[in-house]
């Protein structure tokens, strides 16, 4: 049926953005890390997922070109992306450990992002160019179609959940804090000894690593992967997730992922077609999008469900509006 | 009294063709405070900057109890004792004020991997106990109000006093202060005197970098008078006051 097959997909993109935005999250929203690179590991994780899972490239008729060439259980698969994008992700990071100072620190990574995609585009022989790997294997494409699919739910759920469980180490308790104070003043907290520059690292790759296994989970359903599919502007989705949800909030990113992610960017898809400006829907939800982040940024800064902080006299405490 | 906890030799930091510190020599001595003055220009900033490890020196050495840390990054300096606060307090402005004195803390369980993967078990303890003193140190301030508020939302002398107790929340050896008076009414002067006094009782040292006088003849045992990126002359204050050189490089008021 139409409307399931369309449920499915919306709920594994809602899992797999989810998976994204904690992860940008963690990086931005907490360690103040301006990863604006991030989708560079999503990418990272589904070609390692794809060039694993593909077998070699000869295989059939050698339409497609790619570097690597494996048949690894789709379990391996999944956590070598994670892998990669952990990798990528530090390396990204390394961009930012002389002490750049956040905006000229998201140039550089906006850079990284742009030349990455230049590069993935032009080389034919890394992941086939920018026509992309096709016909990447679904780990249950020996079940019924339907079973299949929502097979796939349930694996992208259970990935949430572990994501999220992972996740909350970094963003609670003392490192939570300590992400928290070197977001605030870097300076202040390195004068305190804390090694900002590992903290960074750390955080890229844990943030990286969530990208990369959303990028995988990605790729195994599409069953494609191309540089269309993550494109810089991609991130600034992400990003808008973070800043409509709550910037440094896990509660906030994940309700900013349903709310710009889900309602915007696919409520677009529903307004009444126009034959002719055919792109105009999917245009349309950039706008909403860009609109409503500048909205938050001007007027609720702290998002929807703004960052808390535990209380040792009462109840948790919300930052004052502005 | 034993060796110097910190010595200073020959310190030079150039900026183009301004000598901004021009060898720079001094001690402070294990349980003192040592007062750094100067006109504004001097490079009394500069110097605590170096010392601190924010800014990297051009020549010359700088010893934290015999140890040679003048190539040391700005945490492991930290690391070791060496604590300073800013001229302009740098709070966590999205931390309570609590949080601002829980992250100075040494040695956190809960920060490394093993509190990761251990989880709210293997650090609950520690934190329990890192609470306690925080809160008492909110006390001594007089503070203990403020424990929830975000650190943003406290007045410019209540950040100040955060930064010391994040200060002593470290441990520290050697205490660093940047003009830790400045815009601080007199009542309140007086009280940070009074805690400065007592924890150099307690055996910490303190380089002190300040502008008020009184206050400087107040606490400290020793003065270095800087001035041009040099060290002018140092003692008591008492007889700076009556130095010919002093005075012409810093009009006493």
């Amino acid at each position: 049926m139409a409307w399931e097959y369309y449920l499915v997909v919306m709920l594994v993109y809602l899992g797999t953005d989810l998976l994204a935005v904690w992860g940008l999250n963690l990086e931005f929203g907490v360690a103040g890390v301006a990863n604006l690179a991030y989708i560079v590991v999503v990418a990272a994780g589904a070609y390692t997922y794809a060039v694993l899972t593909l077998g070699p490239s000869s295989n059939l008729g050698g339409f497609q070109q790619y570097i690597g060439g494996f048949t690894l259980p789709w379990p391996l698969a999944l956590l070598a992306g994670a892998a990669a994008g952990a990798v990528v992700g530090t390396i990204i990071g390394i961009t930012g450990l002389k002490r750049l100072r956040q905006d000229y620190q998201a140039v550089a990574m906006l850079v990284v992002s742009l030349m990455v995609a230049t590069v993935v585009s032009a080389d034919v022989g890394l992941f086939n160019g920018s026509a992309g790997l096709a016909l990447i294997p679904n780990p249950f494409s020996t079940l019924d179609p339907e079973t299949a699919r929502w097979a796939y739910v349930g694996l992208v759920a259970v990935c949430c959940v572990l994501g999220f469980f992972v996740l909350r180490r970094f963003t609670t308790g003392p490192l939570g804090r300590t992400l928290r104070a070197v977001r605030d003043d870097d300076v202040a907290a390195s004068a305190m000894g804390k090694d900002v520059i590992r903290l960074r690292l750390l955080v890229q790759a844990v943030g990286g690593g969530m990208g990369g296994l959303s990028g995988a989970l990605l790729a195994g359903f599409i069953g494609g992967w191309s540089p269309s599919a993550w494109v810089y502007i991609e991130t600034l989705a992400f990003l808008s997730c973070v800043i409509v949800g709550g910037i440094g909030s896990d509660r906030g990113a994940t309700l900013g992922t349903v709310i710009v992610a889900v309602l915007l960017l696919q409520g677009v898809q529903f307004l009444p077609q126009f034959p002719s400006s055919p792109g105009l829907s999917e245009d349309l939800g950039w706008i909403v999008l860009a609109t409503a982040t500048i909205v938050f940024i001007w007027l609720r800064p702290q998002g929807v469900l703004p960052e808390r902080r535990p209380r040792y006299l009462g109840k948790a405490v919300s930052p004052p509006p502005g | 009294m034993g060796p110097a906890v910190l010595t200073v030799e020959g310190l030079e930091k150039h900026y183009g063709g301004v000598r901004a510190v021009d060898g720079v020599s001094f001690n402070v001595e294990r349980g003192s405070i040592t007062g750094l003055i100067g006109p504004n220009g001097a490079g009394k900033s500069t110097v605590l900057a170096v010392i601190g490890g924010y800014i990297a020196a051009d020549a010359g050495r700088v010893h934290l109890d015999g140890a040679d840390i003048t190539k040391m990054p700005m945490h492991q300096r930290a690391r070791r004792g060496l604590v300073r606060t800013f001229q302009m307090a740098r709070v966590f402005g999205n931390l309570t004020t609590l949080e601002n004195l829980l992250v100075a803390a040494p040695q956190q369980r809960g920060e490394r991997v093993a509190g990761v993967i251990g989880g709210r078990r293997s650090w609950r303890r520690q934190e329990g106990a890192l609470v306690e003193q925080a809160q008492g140190l909110l006390a001594t301030f007089g503070m203990p109000t403020k424990a929830d508020d975000l650190a943003r939302t406290l007045s410019g002398g209540q950040k100040r006093a955060v930064e010391i107790m994040r200060a002593l929340m470290m441990q520290p050896k050697l205490l660093l202060l940047d003009e830790p008076m400045a815009g601080l009414s007199p009542s309140l002067t007086r009280q940070l005197e009074d805690v400065l006094l007592g924890l150099a009782q307690q055996g910490l040292s303190l380089l002190l970098v300040e502008h008020e006088l009184d206050t400087v003849e107040r606490l400290c045992a020793t003065v270095v008078v800087m001035a041009q990126g040099r060290v002018l002359s140092q003692g008591h204050m008492s007889e700076l006051r009556l130095s010919r050189e002093v005075q012409d490089a810093y009009v006493i008021g």
